[in-house]
């Protein structure tokens, strides 16, 4: 069962990869699609650790005390604990860079994005709340339609990636925006469609909220930039 | 490095010292029962029930312990929540319930020789995480450590289905 995870990651990766090379070719901003690809996979890697860590912590469980605990991802990791945690260890390695390296790298994170969610396929967890759209799909033996959220998330991300991307490529986005627009994409599309995910405890609605308000302030920061300039 | 090092031992230790493994009081030892007790119990339930195959030292059925008692917690009042112990002793038994179920609603129960969860249809293999509809029709039958959108997932359709 555990390999169907690795499945949903190894489409994750081959999508954002996809995207990187895609975009060398089209005068990606940031000109170094190598680069790129690595820091964004030890960004990625570290963030899955710390988000695991951080929900450890949250259901009381001492990391120190069991430290293989840490490698059991399936077991939950926090989306605030891995995005924080991602989004620090990304800025530590590009340092003063961080603006244009994540303009760079805002087009393939979504498309990881969209890849993960669409690995729901491998792993057999797109399907939500209940409904009875055309569209809704059961369960194997169950008479139960659900809304398959997890295809929602993949095709929004994926259409917001391809309009980052070909953004970048074909006109002249202000230095942020790339980015601004990626996380608002990301926040955006966890915010609509969490109402249709089953959840024991419910998603960190807050969280999405305010890295949507962090996007449009970084969005709105840019534009001024440029106009300033 | 040096700083971020000794930084990372300090914040180690202190969540160390945090750490406790005192086992609470007044923690049962889970009941010892027979498969045809098991499967009686499960025809009998007129309530959906979902039956969570652990042992204490199953690493994997630690971390997902927590949501396991969040969930029996969130059910409580549409879905009869069962831990079945396999292999163990009464001893890890009785520790591991003080420290992930001391308040959840969940009916404790224990298999010293592990056949239970074969003669279900499942594995010997743990953890494992059985799905019944009220009357014992298996729904789903889950293999290896359970995330959070597949345990809602499937108490959802036990509930609603």
């Amino acid at each position: 069962m555990e390999f169907t995870l690795l499945a949903a990651a190894a489409i994750a990766g081959a999508a954002a990869y996809a995207m990187l090379w895609w975009e060398a070719k089209h005068g990606n901003a940031a000109r170094c699609a190598g680069n790129l690809w690595e820091i964004a996979l030890v960004s990625t890697v570290a963030g899955i650790f710390i988000g695991r860590i951080v929900a450890m912590l949250v259901d009381g469980v001492n990391p120190i005390a069991h430290p293989m605990d840490v490698i059991l991802v399936r077991s939950g990791v926090s989306t605030v604990g891995a995005s924080v945690g991602a989004a620090a260890v990304f800025a530590l390695q590009a340092r003063r860079n961080t603006i244009t390296m994540a303009d760079g790298i805002s087009a393939a994170a979504l498309a990881g994005l969209a890849g993960w969610h669409a690995g729901c396929v491998v792993r057999g967890s797109c399907l939500g709340t209940a409904s009875d759209l055309p569209w809704a799909i059961a369960q194997e033996g169950s008479t139960v339609t659900r809304h398959p959220v997890g295809i929602y998330a993949a095709l929004l991300l994926a259409f917001a990636a391809i309009l980052v991307a070909w953004w970048k490529a074909y006109r002249r986005p202000p230095a942020g925006s790339p980015a601004a627009v990626a996380i608002i994409a990301a926040a955006g599309t966890r915010l609509a469609t969490e109402p249709f995910q089953p959840s024991i405890s419910g998603g960190p609605v807050w969280f999405y909220a305010s890295g949507l308000a962090l996007g449009v302030g970084l969005l709105l920061w840019s534009v001024l930039q440029r106009r300033n300039s | 490095m040096f700083r971020i090092v000794a930084s990372v031992l300090v914040i180690a230790l202190l969540a160390a010292a945090c750490s406790s493994s005192e086992p609470v009081e007044g923690i049962e030892p889970p009941a010892p029962v027979t498969s045809e007790e098991m499967q009686r119990l499960l025809a009998d339930s007129t309530d959906p029930v979902v039956v969570n195959v652990w042992a204490s030292w199953c690493t994997p059925c630690r971390s997902e312990a927590p949501l396991i008692g969040r969930a029996a917690t969130e059910y409580a009042d549409d879905v009869l929540f069962i831990g079945l112990d396999v292999r163990d002793t009464p001893e890890g038994a009785t520790a591991f319930i003080a420290e992930f179920f001391p308040d959840a609603p969940i009916t404790h129960l224990s298999d010293a020789s592990g056949q239970i969860p074969t003669d279900l249809g499942g594995s010997r293999g743990v953890p494992l995480t059985f799905f019944y509809r009220a009357g014992g029709d298996l729904s789903y039958l889950h293999f290896g450590v359970i995330d959070e959108r597949t345990l809602a997932l499937q108490v959802d359709e036990l509930v609603n289905g």
